[in-house]
């Protein structure tokens, strides 16, 4: 049996006697000043929030010039007339130099060319009706196909030749006719037959 | 101000001095301290003055808030006691405990019950690493004898009462154990 307490008390002793190795302060602040050194130059930060808040204001001025230019139609509606006076101030001639060197995309519809004033009191109606008078015009839409339209389109989509025979008006006629006269013919024919008839009965 | 050789210690002093809490105090006052407290744990040397390095380092990085540390010695001790626990599942223990124990039995037994001796201590430290984990690190910061009760709990984050129980039956545990295995032998 081994003696507990004292080789608890002599590992306690070793525990609590620990000394470091002479200089350790010494080593422990150079390697302070090794570290603090390295360290770059710490910026205060209130240039950071400074730096941040300029930024998210050029961010906001560069949107709001973008949506501005994109958006406002004054400045359409200069950009418009400037092109419509370089036509027409140059004459008929060089209009169409000047229009090959314009964008070839459609001129939108300028829907307030001068500035804007005070809407005079109008009533509901009337609201109405201007409004549709300054709405853009476009094109009607295509009017559907008639009947007699979609026939035609599906008997030329078939390819039958003789169908497609009888679309031409001469051999139309020509075959009217022929048909005309197969049944004059059959009906002289059977007017025939019918008197001969009647008179071998009597 | 240190007393230190060389006048790199003085301009190093006049920089930290920019930090209001003098660095070099501190390190003067508690880095023996802070060494014990962490050899400890680590029972190695060269390992616990490079975690009481470590823990200074700390102590330079959060040189803004240190004004707000009502006890700095309690604070070190306890930054420090993390580092080590840290390192200490990081390295082999057992091969820092056995030339621990040979260091400490040359010392202290005659040459001829070195062996012996050595055996028993290697034994001791084997029997607190199996202790349950709160009385062992009760058992570790007091066997520093710098720190009092309240100190030992405001480092483990226990109340002291808690403290002097897991304390009173760390070493009752340790002992028992140890006079148990020395009864099957």
């Amino acid at each position: 049996m081994i003696n507990s307490e004292e080789t608890i008390g002599n590992v306690f002793a070793g525990l609590r006697d620990a000394e470091a190795s002479p200089g350790l302060e010494r080593r422990i602040l150079a390697a302070i000043e090794e570290r603090t050194s390295q360290q770059p130059v710490a910026t205060p930060r209130w240039v950071w929030s400074v730096a941040l808040a300029c930024m998210i204001a050029a961010c906001l001025f560069l949107a709001i010039t973008v949506l501005h230019r994109h958006f406002n139609p004054l400045t359409q509606a200069r950009h418009s007339a400037v092109s419509a006076d370089t036509l027409s101030a140059n004459g008929p001639e060089k209009d169409a130099q000047v229009a090959s060197l314009l964008p070839h995309e459609p001129i939108a519809p300028i829907k307030t060319v001068a500035p804007e004033r005070k809407a005079p009191l109008i009533n509901t109606e009337d609201a109405v009706l201007l409004r549709e008078m300054h709405a853009p015009s476009h094109p009607a839409p295509e009017a559907p196909l008639t009947d007699e339209e979609k026939l035609l389109l599906r008997v030329v989509r078939l390819g039958d030749p003789q169908v497609t025979a009888m679309l031409d008006h001469e051999v139309r006629a020509r075959q009217e006719a022929e048909q005309e006269a197969e049944f004059q013919q059959f009906v002289e024919q059977s007017g025939k037959e019918d008197h001969k008839s009647d008179q071998i009965t009597e | 101000m240190a007393s230190f050789e060389g006048g790199s210690l003085v301009l190093f002093s006049t920089e930290i001095a920019q930090t209001e809490i003098d660095v070099t105090a501190l390190v003067e006052t508690y880095s023996r301290l802070l060494f014990r407290v962490v050899h400890s744990v680590l029972r190695n040397q060269a390992e616990a003055e490079d975690v009481v390095q470590d823990v200074f380092v700390r102590v330079i990085e959060r040189r803004r808030s240190l004004q707000t540390i009502r006890d700095m010695r309690v604070w070190l001790v306890r930054v420090a006691w993390n580092l080590a626990l840290d390192r200490r599942r990081r390295i082999r223990p057992m091969q820092m405990d056995e030339s621990f124990a040979e260091n400490l039995a040359a010392n202290t037994a005659p040459a001829d019950e070195r062996l012996a001796e050595a055996q028993r201590m290697k034994a001791v430290l084997r029997e607190m690493e199996r202790l349950p984990r709160a009385e062992r690190h009760i058992l570790l910061l007091s066997v520093v004898e710098e720190l009092g009760m309240a100190e030992m709990a405001k480092v483990v984050g226990r109340s002291e009462s808690a403290v002097r129980a897991l304390l009173f039956r760390a070493r009752t545990r340790l002992r028992e154990r140890l006079e148990a295995r020395g009864g099957e032998r």
